[in-house]
């Protein structure tokens, strides 16, 4: 065999064990609740008493504490406000709500939201949804939702466009898209500047 | 025999490498009109389907690749100049600019660029994002179809080797005319036909002498 | 055994097709001498990396994201098919510079096989 297709060959191997050690990161095909579909874990604390500030919407003083210190070294915006949800809809897939709540004690799930402490802008809207607080067992699982979770759900009231694609591409990403035809625009020079056809045409007589 | 036959092939060959196949153009002229019409439908409908700006330019500028493919590179070039499609390049990224400079001008300076609920095209806030987005994919759409036929002509041209520099083996092939391969045929025809009439002529000294 | 076989390999195949290709491609950039041929092998993995990056936004059950009145369904999460939109432009301004300047070797050494090119160079210099 050739001296370049052992390195290649090498160099493959090596990378292919890497692929396969990292493989048990990746989320299943087809999962509704990955990190780039719906949340991401970020912390769990115990639930000890929590519950009844939570769901008169305010965030209770001890998880002031805790959650305040978490988020904040992780380096995440403060939660200001939260907004109860409706237990069963959102952690059905979990398997501890059909175990406990049969209608009377329903497991709680709620949103807390984050509001802006700017001035008002026409485009920011002035809460959005950004922490999933949930309850399983005796402790509260803090998440992170998504960044398409905004988009799919304010979209089509603010713009009206059907295309979740083109609204996102041409309106919440509007400023990737111009420096994207900027990049095509400059693969025409560049291969024009190097095969130019400098001498002059034939005319087809 | 061996005469007819030849010459049949070499009309043949140089009318396809000058691409002229009547069957091909007749359809090539009729499909091009529809293939850019199907493009500015992909293009302004990608509100409210798949499509967009990038798709419906791609489309557009196979429709001149068609044209290039089925009449000949040579034919094509003369009828696409090169100075227009240039001007086709910056329009797009003009149009898209503009629009969101537009933006900030009609917000009366309060720094929102791109944000196309500030041009008063209707009189709801989201009416206008809608159709600033249309405005927005017309001018992608531009300058992706100048780019797709500008680089498929450059890549496609025949050029002239300058200052003659040949190298190896390829130098034989290296030799191009700026003709669409018409030379070449012509050349190869040529020395066929003149070593049929050495041949004939030693043949006929051969049978006077003998 | 049998557990871990079902949830590493078969739930993840997407993972192992997209990394098959990938690796085909990042040999073929590394081992092929045809300069074309290295082309054709940027664009296998630029291909095998879209694949994987978009069916990472794939649900079970959903539908094209595209919104229709009254539908009570799932959608496909649209953000990997807007940043990927991007990225296969991007393939193909670097596919087109690429194979410009393969031209243009072309007609300074009359091949486009490497080791025959590095020879002329060496030729070129002693």
């Amino acid at each position: 065999m050739k001296q370049l297709s052992a390195v290649a060959l090498l160099f493959v191997i090596f990378l292919g064990s890497l692929f396969v050690y990292v493989a048990e990161d990746i989320p299943a095909f087809g999962d509704p609740n990955s990190a780039p579909n719906r949340y991401v874990k970020l912390f769990e604390i115990d639930a000890a008493g929590l519950e009844g500030d939570l769901e008169q919407g305010v965030l209770p003083a001890s998880l002031v504490d805790n959650l305040e210190d978490e988020i904040e070294e992780r380096g995440f915006p403060l939660p200001s406000g939260v907004a109860r949800v409706s237990g069963k809809g959102e952690g059905e897939g979990e398997g501890e709500g059909e175990g406990e709540g049969e209608g009377e004690e329903a497991e709680g799930a709620w949103e807390a939201v984050i509001v802006p402490a700017e001035t008002e802008q026409h485009f920011y809207p002035k809460e959005q949804k950004y922490y999933f607080i949930e309850k399983k067992g005796e402790k509260l699982w803090v998440y992170r939702y998504a960044p398409v979770k905004r988009y799919m759900e304010e979209g089509p009231n603010e713009t009206n466009v059907p295309n979740m694609v083109t609204y996102i591409l041409a309106d919440y990403r509007g400023y990737d898209t111009l420096g994207e035809t900027t990049v095509i625009f400059t693969a025409g020079v560049a291969v024009m500047l190097l095969l130019r056809r400098r001498e002059k045409r034939p005319r087809e007589k | 025999m061996n005469k007819r036959e030849s010459s049949k092939g070499e009309e043949s060959s140089k009318r396809e490498a000058k691409g002229g196949d009547v069957i091909i153009e007749v359809v090539t002229r009729l499909m091009v009109p529809f293939i850019q019409l199907f493009a500015l439908y992909v293009i302004i409908h990608g509100a409210g389907g798949p499509g967009g700006g990038f798709q419906g330019g791609v489309i557009f500028g196979s429709s001149f690749i068609l044209y290039a493919i089925a009449f000949g590179i040579v034919k094509a070039g003369n009828r696409f100049s090169e100075s227009a499609n240039t001007v086709f390049f910056s329009t797009g990224v003009y149009i898209y600019a503009g629009v969101g400079l537009l933006c900030v001008i009609l917000s009366y300076g309060a720094a929102q660029f791109l944000n196309y609920g500030f041009i008063p095209l209707t009189h709801h806030f989201e009416e206008n994002r809608a159709l600033g987005m249309d405005l927005v994919e017309i001018g992608i759409g531009i300058t992706v179809m100048a780019v797709i036929t500008s680089i498929f002509f450059n890549l496609a041209w025949k050029r002239e080797n300058e200052g003659g520099k040949k190298a190896g083996e390829g130098g034989g092939e290296g030799r191009r005319q700026a003709e669409g391969g018409e030379g070449r045929e012509r050349r190869e025809g040529r020395e066929r036909r003149e070593g049929r009439e050495r041949r004939e002529g030693r043949e006929r000294r051969e049978e006077v002498g003998g | 055994m049998m557990e871990w076989l079902v949830e590493e390999v078969f739930a993840k195949y997407n993972y192992w097709i997209s990394i098959v290709l990938m690796l085909i491609g990042f040999y073929a950039m590394i081992a092929k001498e045809n300069l074309v041929k290295k082309i054709i092998g940027l664009n296998i993995f630029q291909t095998a990396i879209f694949l994987f990056y978009i069916s990472l936004g794939d649900i079970v059950g959903g539908t094209e994201p595209i919104v229709v009145e009254g539908f009570e369904g799932i959608y496909v999460n649209p953000l990997p098919h807007v940043l990927i939109l991007t990225a296969i432009v991007v393939g193909v301004a670097t596919t087109a510079v690429a194979l410009s300047l393969v031209i243009l070797m072309y007609e300074k050494y009359g091949t486009i096989e490497e080791p025959e090119i590095i020879e002329k160079e060496r030729e070129g210099e002693a």
